[in-house]
């Protein structure tokens, strides 16, 4: 530990900067770019959201896109039932929010019991719970998940809907980036590392694990359940397997695992060489993209198995940086799956 | 009278979704690897079937040995090589991303060769039903019920009785005293994975001649077996039947008395119970230790 | 089907790839030769899922037309040019985020003209794209409602929409003696298949018939032991099943081996193609579906000849089994054609124009689009065929009907 780290403030200046790129981007890129940075910004606050649970806490979940549904299903119920139709500009805000925080009540209702599960079995139930969500979305008729509903327009303003969405979602991401910072270097980020490394220990030595992985879930929700609200405006219509989608979350752990999982910068990079991959690179291809996304995942995790800040910190051989995943977190990572410690 | 076809109609689809699991189990519950790629072998089972029985009018059921095989021997390369790696390198949990990946490959692959056209086996037996009073009951379901049945034994049979068994065993209990005892643990694990990828090609074969499949069917066959895993209890042959036939009478349950289209509901809302409740399953732990 | 790390990046990466390359890739530039401009046709298939199969076929529909024109017509000449044409898909995956992504790229690179992909969840979210951008959309592929009713100007169908797809349908019931008097319906939990079902029963309460089951299945459907024994114990006259192919095949696979009869048994989808026809074989006798073209109808025109010319052309040319859905796919292309010559013009506004004013004859029959953009319920309904003796026959409305539709069918047992 160094007393005065120079981090934190290139941390802020790159921040800023890219802030400022990004700001700027729309006016420049085509709008194909547009959309596939949107994609990004989605992708990499989702990711993020999933690593104040997963990453941060340990806790796995197989089911985020729950909370994907969830938002977008009360935003456009909000809309329909409580607006009239509306949602537009303001009303968007109150349709999003309310998403977010049903999310969040959901996640409240199911955090006590789903939380005293561990590992592998925490995965699993979010996965059912994801599940359930979907097939119950569809199968109510009051829900309407099987006709699909629609949105309004989210806003009324003379702007290209792709640049209307690409700022929504970039602001979003980076309010989830700097919360997701701010709770890494807060006694509660401490607090859910602490139940990372071993959950049992934290609560010896006077952590509250219930409170703080409470929290964690519930925020996460929130947040995710706010994306899934936008994602459901920029899709103007939607039914369940828009919203309820297992690769959604299965791409959250994918995205933190190829940067590093328990890290900031790490779920924004994979989201990031994921999303251009899949989109861009691989975009035309008729008949090949699974096979090549499959066979990219399967590499990445040979040779960069800590995420490629990992890999990066191990190249370089200087001291590891402070967000490189640690080994307590193999440790933890094997008591998930019941497998003995040497 | 209607609640008793019910119970048989649900007891015969279990049969199925218990074959379709238990290797699942068996690799989850010895290498504590969540297979991705399970689904994936169940649908291949299902294309050689339909390869030998179209190309050598081969009876689906007679051919599971040749699946079997070919099904093991994909098995255990690809756990001592990409699975291995992953695990060696990364942690046994970078493992579920390996086994994503390769599922996504694989797919593809499928796709490729065959096309992501629905096919389906109809041996002559598909279409032959019987009756026992009012009770109805087809063939070709009670055909698939027994051939689980006898696999399901046979596997039983196979880790109880055999030196290997208890290899396996040993190995899902302590690796590292399994190690220091002489066994080969690596190896031991690639058989099991191997063992586990030649059920689930069976039970590929099952599904071939009662349901319709296409490359894109896997997912489905990975999460069911995600839920009598948990419902059965995880590594045993006996937890994966009884995982299984419950899971069969939930889902015809549940369309008699609530909703056809409530079936999937129901099912994953007993799997976020049961793990609350018993998240070790109805059976427990085949490899002692429980959580 | 062991594959190492080394052999997937080494022999199936490379061997396949290569070899898929030229099979299934976009190729952009195949068919354009030195000296005639192309004109591109853009949008997206799923090559997965419930509806990859009818989403080959209808390719398959797209290559013939394009075969046909570019090499035996040596093109399309517009005003004074003339065109080659070419196809140009990418696989959505089901996923509206790629399918929309990649409808703007497409948009971006200049396509003007684009074929619709399947399913509402992705065509809404694509056609906005292509709406906004004002390039028109012919599609062969979404049919729900929503489509048409939400006042776009530059989408077209050559089906009408879902719901008032049972016009015919009910028409047919009725003809049908002894009187039919109860229906129940199956269908899965999809907008399309929802659509269609609630149409559906309209459609037939209106004429008089009783609707005793409107049954859901879940959107993913493994059994339907349970329904079926529900229908064995009130049996209706007629069972209709709107739900897509795997879902039809099963149905019908479990209706025969638990002996489930029914007078008869009606699927919009899943009949037609060679797979329910496999899997089902003489069962598959007795069985009725909707097609929207038939090789024996009566219709003809230009580009093709007759329906039958049409289906000699596409056997001559290509392996996969013929289907009513390559007719569909076909008609997409020469409707933009058709609009193309009539407007003297390839700007997309142009285009839009005369596609919302054609009104043309050709193997397909007589396409002519709603004001909404569906196809015209009367012309482009569809026809009710039944499977006899292992031919599909058009069985109503009478004027195109080939054969007398058996009913009530024989039972299961019968039919072997």
């Amino acid at each position: 530990m160094r007393p005065l780290s120079l981090k934190p403030l290139l941390a802020l200046v790159v921040g800023v900067a890219a802030v400022a790129v990004f700001t700027g981007l729309p006016a420049i890129l085509p709008p194909f770019y547009i959309r596939v940075l949107q994609v990004f910004f989605f992708s990499a606050g989702l990711a993020l959201s999933w690593g104040l649970l997963g990453g941060f806490a340990g806790y796995w979940s197989f089911g985020h896109t729950a909370f994907i549904g969830i938002g977008g299903f009360t935003a456009a119920l909000v809309s329909s039932h409580l607006l009239g139709g509306g949602g537009t500009g303001w009303g968007m805000v109150v349709t999003v929010g309310a998403g977010g925080l049903v999310a969040a009540l959901f996640a409240l209702v199911l955090a006590y019991p789903l939380l005293r599960l561990r590992g592998i079995y925490f995965a699993i139930a979010m996965l059912g719970v994801g599940e359930v969500f979907s097939e119950l979305s569809s199968s109510i008729d009051w829900i309407g998940g099987g006709l699909g509903l629609t949105l309004p327009a989210g806003t009324d303003l003379d702007i290209a809907p792709e640049v209307f969405y690409y700022y929504v979602f970039l602001v979003l991401m980076v309010a989830i980036l700097l919360i997701s910072a701010a709770t890494k270097l807060s006694r509660f980020g401490y607090g859910l590392m602490s139940i990372r490394e071993d959950e049992d220990t934290a609560r010896m030595l006077g952590v509250p694990t219930e409170r703080y992985k409470i929290q964690a879930f519930v925020l996460s929700a929130f947040l995710v359940g706010t994306l899934g609200a936008v994602y459901a405006y920029s899709l103007g219509y939607f039914s369940t397997p828009s919203l309820f989608r297992v690769d959604f979350s299965l791409n959250m752990i994918v995205h933190n695992m190829i940067g590093g999982i328990g890290t900031i910068a790490g779920p924004v990079i994979g989201a990031a060489i994921m999303v251009f991959l899949t989109n861009v690179v691989l975009g035309s291809f008729l008949s090949v993209h699974l096979l090549l996304t499959g066979a990219l995942v399967v590499l990445i995790v040979l040779l960069a198995p800590t995420g490629l800040l990992g890999l990066a910190a191990r190249l370089w051989q200087r001291d590891p940086p402070e967000e490189e995943p640690t080994s307590p977190t193999r440790e933890r990572e094997r008591r998930l799956t019941n497998e003995p410690a040497e | 009278m209607v609640a008793l076809q019910t119970l048989i109609d649900g007891l015969i689809l279990g049969g199925v979704f218990s074959l379709a699991a238990v290797g699942f189990s068996l690799i989850f519950g010895v290498l504590g690897i969540v297979n991705l790629t399970h689904g994936i072998f169940v649908v291949a089972g299902a294309y050689i079937a339909l390869l030998l029985w179209s190309g050598l009018g081969l009876d689906p059921l007679v051919g599971i040995p040749v699946i079997m095989v070919v099904l093991f021997a994909t098995g255990y390369v690809y756990q001592r090589t990409i699975i291995q790696w992953a695990t060696e390198r990364a942690t046994v949990v970078a493992s579920l991303l390996v086994t994503f990946g390769v599922a996504l490959v694989m797919r593809n692959i499928l796709q490729l060769i065959f096309s992501s056209d629905i096919r389906s086996i109809s041996p002559s037996y598909s279409f032959v039903s019987f009756s026992l009073g009012d009770l109805r009951i087809d063939a070709v379901r009670v055909a698939g019920l027994t051939t689980s049945l006898v696999l399901l034994t046979v596997l039983t049979l196979f880790l109880s009785r055999t030196s290997f068994g208890r290899m396996i065993r040993a190995t899902a209990q302590q690796p590292l005293a399994a190690g220091l005892s002489g066994i080969n643990v690596p190896h031991v694990y690639g058989l099991t994975f191997a063992l586990g990828a030649a059920f689930a090609g069976a039970s590929g074969a099952v599904i071939g001649i009662v349901a319709p499949f296409s490359p894109a069917t896997e997912a489905i066959w990975t999460l069911n077996a995600f839920v009598v895993v948990v419902l059965g209890g995880v590594g045993s042959p006996a937890g994966a039947l009884l995982g299984g036939l419950l899971l069969g009478v939930i889902n015809t349950m549940t369309a008699q008395y609530i909703g056809p289209s409530f079936t999937n509901a129901t099912m994953f809302l007993v799997l976020v119970l049961m793990l609350l409740v018993r998240p070790q399953g109805l059976m427990g732990n085949a490899f002692g230790e429980s959580r | 089907m062991a594959i190492t790390r080394r052999q997937v990046l080494r022999t199936t990466g490379s061997g396949l790839i290569a070899a898929a390359a030229a099979r299934y890739l976009p190729a952009g530039s195949a068919h354009a030769q030195a000296g005639a401009k192309t004109l591109v046709f853009g949008g997206s298939i799923p090559m997965s899922g419930a509806s990859a199969e009818t989403g080959q076929n209808v390719l398959f529909g797209y290559r013939a037309a394009i075969k046909k024109i570019n090499e035996d017509l040596g093109g399309v000449k517009i005003g004074n040019e003339t065109y080659k044409l070419d196809v140009k898909m990418f696989d959505d995956a089901s996923d509206p985020s790629r399918a929309t992504t990649l409808i703007q790229r497409q948009v971006d690179e200049g396509i003007n003209y684009f074929l619709g992909s399947f399913g509402s969840n992705i065509v809404l979210p694509s056609c906005a794209i292509t709406e906004r951008a004002r390039r028109p959309m012919v599609q062969a592929g979404a049919g729900s409602d929503l489509v048409f009713t939400q006042k776009r100007k530059y989408v077209f169908g050559v089906f009408p929409r879902a719901s008032l797809q049972f016009e015919t349908s009910a028409d047919f019931l009725k003809s049908l003696t002894p009187a039919v008097k109860r229906v129940a319906f199956i269908y899965t939990n999809d907008a399309f298949s929802k659509f269609q079902a609630e149409g559906g029963k309209k459609a037939l309460e209106d004429k008089g018939m009783s609707v005793a089951d409107m049954i859901q299945l879940p959107a993913q459907v493994s059994d339907v032991s349970t329904v079926l024994s529900s229908i064995r114990a009130n049996p209706p006259d007629v069972l209709i099943c709107c739900v897509h192919d795997d879902a039809a095949i099963l149905i019908a696979r479990q209706m025969v081996s638990t002996g489930t009869n029914v007078n008869l048994l009606y699927q919009t989808l899943g009949p037609q193609t060679e797979a329910y026809r496999q899997a089902l074989g003489n069962y598959a006798n007795g069985v009725v579906t909707q097609a929207y073209w038939s090789e024996g109808a009566a219709f003809k025109g230009s580009y093709f000849g007759t329906a039958k010319d049409f289906a000699d052309y596409y056997r001559k040319n290509f392996d996969r089994p013929l289907t009513y859905h390559m007719a569909s796919g076909a008609a997409c292309i020469l409707a933009y054609v058709e609009a193309m010559k009539n407007a003297g013009s390839i700007a997309p506004e142009d285009v839009r124009d005369a596609l919302a004013k054609l009104d043309f004859k050709c193997f397909y029959g007589h396409i002519r689009f709603t004001a909404d953009g569906d196809g015209d319920p009367k012309l482009l309904g569809p026809l009710i065929v039944q499977n006899q003796s292992g031919k599909v026959e058009v069985v109503f409305p009478e004027e195109a009907a080939a054969a007398k539709a058996v009913y009530p069918v024989p039972s299961w047992k019968d039919r072997a």
